[in-house]
């Protein structure tokens, strides 16, 4: 018994240096502090190089690009207050604004939007607009230089009226603007030296990521408006913590250990609503959500099945349930808070399932089965795919649901390996850029669902144009077409829904899908 | 000892290889590949490709299970695919924190179990025994997930005596993090009390069966020092082996505890990398973990002599 004693003492005293020894510490950071949260870790901190929609939504509080993306879907000055186009479409100048300083005190000056803009295109660049914006893209970069200290010419190989808005997608980090301090002696990347209202503080992976005010921050005058505008950081220091499952969020909002609960999942929605201390904060997005068909699959080649599929959706009844009633229902690659959105856009397609079993009759199908496949992330794409299943059946289709974990759905999204798949796409502010997402040619990018001469040539004559009236003439034409074609069943736009501590004020969602915690104030408990 | 402990380990060489070898396999057996996670969904084929080529996914298989057993001899388990940190050192910094509450939490349900199924044993059919019985039965049926949150609703929200998020790490501050880990280990104690007590409790009237028992009671010895000093040794021998599984299966796997309480453990690692398809995380925790395996019941091995002494390490 001796011996067991001692091995229970030691062990005790074996957990004790394991407790003291445990790994380095998360402080609770001085000042006045907005605590959001993030649902997964972000990436990495370089923007638009390796990311995700949280990667970017963190970075865009540190970095700024020389233009910026509104809420209306246009662009507008950041840290360039004005730019020139010359009348060949080809020259873009662009005069940066006075005063600005990186977060280590250096100027803005256009010898660094230089190095930026060429580390961005450089050869072995990962960026993900470097595509767009290279040989080939939808608006090709000649060159980059500058003239003077505050102006940047960007010449073109030709004229792209899309420029502006590649520059500022936010799934390209806005093309952020960052000091050449940010990799070190060897090119490596150490940390985002931005503009932002906010600097890059710590990141503790899993944990947290802290962003401190930036107090030599410049902003532009006015409201904000998107990622531009006039921002201020209205707290000391913005943590995002890192909380995967929604239920122990919601408790930590409920609780008061979190101020803003971003990005709410439609069935965490109850747990907060109606809590005395919680208010929710809603907008539409410019996502879309859908079911993509592989056109060269020998049963889906034919579009008049692919039409069954479509007319024996209830489109409306299942956004509703789906996304618990806060989504909105949508047949068009073009979301509805889209200003393109328009009467072309706007009717559903109506279920008609008799109409739905004559097609299918019509070509040659005969109860084969056609695999859908889909995965939890997010989880209302699973939801979708069993009402899909349910609701083809109705019309004597054949639906078999296989359900598979992200990485190996963006395997096979990415491959085209699939018959039909439940997939989702993150916002983009400029229509062509929607369907640009889905017009390719499958040769060389098989994960695009429509490649067709005539979708091709719509979509160029989109990104040539600049005038807004002859663009929507062009997307409507794009939308008969895809109506007729079907490579894709568009269902559903979420809403983006953040519940916010009553304590907190200034926040305010936006089409963009991105938290934006400038101008965002947290009263004192 | 030494002798025995040495054959032991050598044994634990050809298993940690194939382990390594079926670890480094499976993993790209699953389709999805971390360049393309890491990208994200419309990145560019050149992109994916040259970011493959980085990570050194682009070379055969053989080629890359060579490179990777190689340096994992010398103690090198590569960079994470998905941050860059070094494979040892996050796995050493994440382990710290769930082997003190596997260890806190085990180590209560074990003396927990012992207690309760050495009484209910003793007092078999009585009520006492229905109610350890059926507690835990109880505790066996409850999800852990499920009964984590509803200590963090109980404790963390509706009373606020505990944080529900917001791991503060001991070094910086004692108190926090002692407030912090309550509740995941509370529940994680709970969970395991149920199949420790019923094992316990199992062995132990095995034991009070046999004749040696009787003849103690026979002798005058009191209840209680049939119990401690005859009963409670050869009892426990079962239940200590399955304290060793158990400790070698919580080392790697309360992932479900570290997601509900935000706890950066070695579980929420693994669960994280499989699903980002980080294969020098996913291969370097399996490996390590297959190790605490190999090595707890070795440490099984080594105790049990000292519970039972019909057991010799010779």
């Amino acid at each position: 018994m001796p011996s067991i004693r001692r091995a229970l003492v030691l062990g005790a005293a074996a957990m004790a240096a394991l407790l003291s020894a445990c790994s380095p510490a998360a402080p609770e950071p001085e000042g006045s502090v907005l605590r959001a949260r993030l649902n997964a870790d972000i990436i990495s901190s370089d923007p638009g190089m390796k990311r995700d929609a949280n990667t970017d939504a963190v970075i865009l509080h540190v970095v700024e690009g020389l233009v910026a993306a509104r809420e209306d879907g246009s662009v507008g000055p950041m840290l360039a207050d004005r730019w020139t186009v010359s009348p060949d479409g080809r020259t873009y100048r662009f005069h940066l604004r006075d005063g600005v300083r990186f977060h280590n005190g250096a100027p803005l000056t256009a010898a660094a939007v230089v190095w930026s803009l060429n580390r961005y295109l450089a050869p072995d660049s990962r960026w993900r607009c470097k595509a767009d914006l290279s040989h080939g893209g939808v608006a090709p970069v000649e060159s980059v230089r500058a003239d003077g200290r505050d102006m940047v010419e960007v010449r073109l190989e030709q004229a792209a009226p899309l420029f502006l808005a590649e520059l500022a997608r936010l799934d390209c980090g806005g093309t952020g603007i960052v000091h050449r301090d940010s990799v070190d002696a060897a090119g490596r990347w150490r940390y985002p030296i931005g503009t932002g209202p906010f600097r890059w503080g710590e990141w503790r992976h899993k944990q947290f990521i802290d962003l401190p005010r930036f107090d030599g921050y410049r902003s532009l005058p006015g409201a904000p408006d998107g990622i531009g505008g006039g921002k201020q950081a209205l707290v000391d220091r913005v943590r995002f913590s890192v909380i995967p499952d929604g239920s122990a969020a919601a408790a930590a909002l409920v609780r008061g250990s979190l101020d803003v609960l971003d990005a709410l999942a439609p069935n965490e929605l109850a747990n907060v609503t109606g809590v005395p201390g919680i208010h929710l904060s809603s907008a539409p997005s410019l996502d879309f959500y859908g079911v993509l068909f592989q056109v060269k699959d020998p049963l889906l080649a034919d579009p008049r099945l692919r039409r069954a599929i479509a007319l024996s959706i209830d489109v409306g009844a299942l956004t509703r349930v789906v996304t618990h009633g806060t989504g909105s229902a949508d047949s068009s690659p073009i979301p509805t808070a889209s200003p393109f959105f328009g009467a072309v856009q706007r009717p559903l397609i109506k279920r008609d399932l008799a109409a739905a079993r004559a097609l299918a009759k019509e070509a040659g199908y005969k109860g084969q089965p056609i695999r859908l496949a889909t995965s939890h992330s997010p989880p209302e794409m699973y939801d979708a795919a069993i009402l899909i299943q349910a609701m083809a059946r109705d019309a004597g289709i054949n639906i078999e649901v296989e359900t598979i974990d992200w990485a190996s759905q963006l395997a096979r999204y990415t491959n085209g390996n699939y018959q039909a798949m439940v997939f989702g796409f993150s916002a983009r502010l400029d229509p062509s850029l929607t369907y640009g997402v889905l017009i390719g040619d499958k040769r060389e990018e098989p994960r695009k669902a429509w490649d067709t001469p005539e979708a091709h040539a719509l979509l160029r004559q989109s990104i040539a144009t600049a005038d807004p009236a002859a663009r929507q003439r062009i997307f409507d034409a794009l939308e008969r077409r895809f109506r007729a074609e079907v490579p894709a069943i568009i269902l559903y736009n979420t809403h983006r829904v953040t519940a916010l501590r009553d304590r907190v004020t200034g926040y305010r969602n936006w089409p963009g899908q991105t938290q934006r915690l400038w101008n965002v104030a947290r009263e004192a408990r | 000892m030494l002798t025995y402990i040495f054959k032991r380990l050598l044994l634990a060489i050809p298993t940690l290889f194939l382990v390594a070898l079926a670890v480094f396999l499976l993993v790209r057996l699953i389709p999805g590949d971390p360049a393309q996670v890491m990208l994200g969904e419309g990145a560019s084929p050149e992109a994916i490709a040259s970011l493959r080529t980085e990570l050194g996914l682009d070379e055969a298989v053989p080629v890359q299970f060579a490179t990777w057993l190689g340096r994992s001899l010398g103690g090198d388990l590569g960079n994470s695919a998905i941050t860059g940190e070094p494979v040892g050192a996050l796995i050493l910094s994440r382990f710290q924190l769930t082997a003190v509450v596997v260890l806190i939490s085990v180590g209560l349900a074990t003396l927990i179990a012992v207690t309760f199924g050495l009484l209910a044993a003793w007092r078999q059919n009585s009520r006492l025994d229905l109610a350890v019985l059926g507690m835990a039965s109880f505790v066996l049926a409850v999800p852990s997930f499920w009964l984590g949150l509803v200590l963090l609703l109980v404790f963390g929200v509706m009373l606020q005596w505990l944080p529900v998020v917001g791991y503060v790490p001991f070094s910086e501050d004692a108190l926090g993090a002692v407030l912090f880990l309550v509740l995941p280990i509370v529940t994680l104690t709970i969970s395991e009390t149920g199949v420790l007590t019923r094992m316990m409790r199992s062995s132990t009237i095995d034991v009070l069966r046999l004749d040696y028992v009787t003849h103690a009671r026979a002798k005058g010895l009191s209840e209680r020092t049939v119990l401690m000093r005859h009963v409670f040794p050869n009892a426990f021998a079962p239940t200590l082996t399955l304290v060793g599984l158990t400790l070698g299966r919580l080392f790697g796997g309360i992932a479900v505890i570290e997601t509900v309480f935000t706890l950066p453990g070695l579980g929420r690692l693994m669960v994280d990398s499989v699903l980002a398809r980080d294969y020098p995380v996913v291969q370097g925790c399996l490996l390590f973990t297959a190790t605490l395996y190999v090595l707890v019941n070795l440490l099984v091995d080594i105790l049990y002599p000292l519970f039972d002494p019909r057991v010799t390490v010779s």
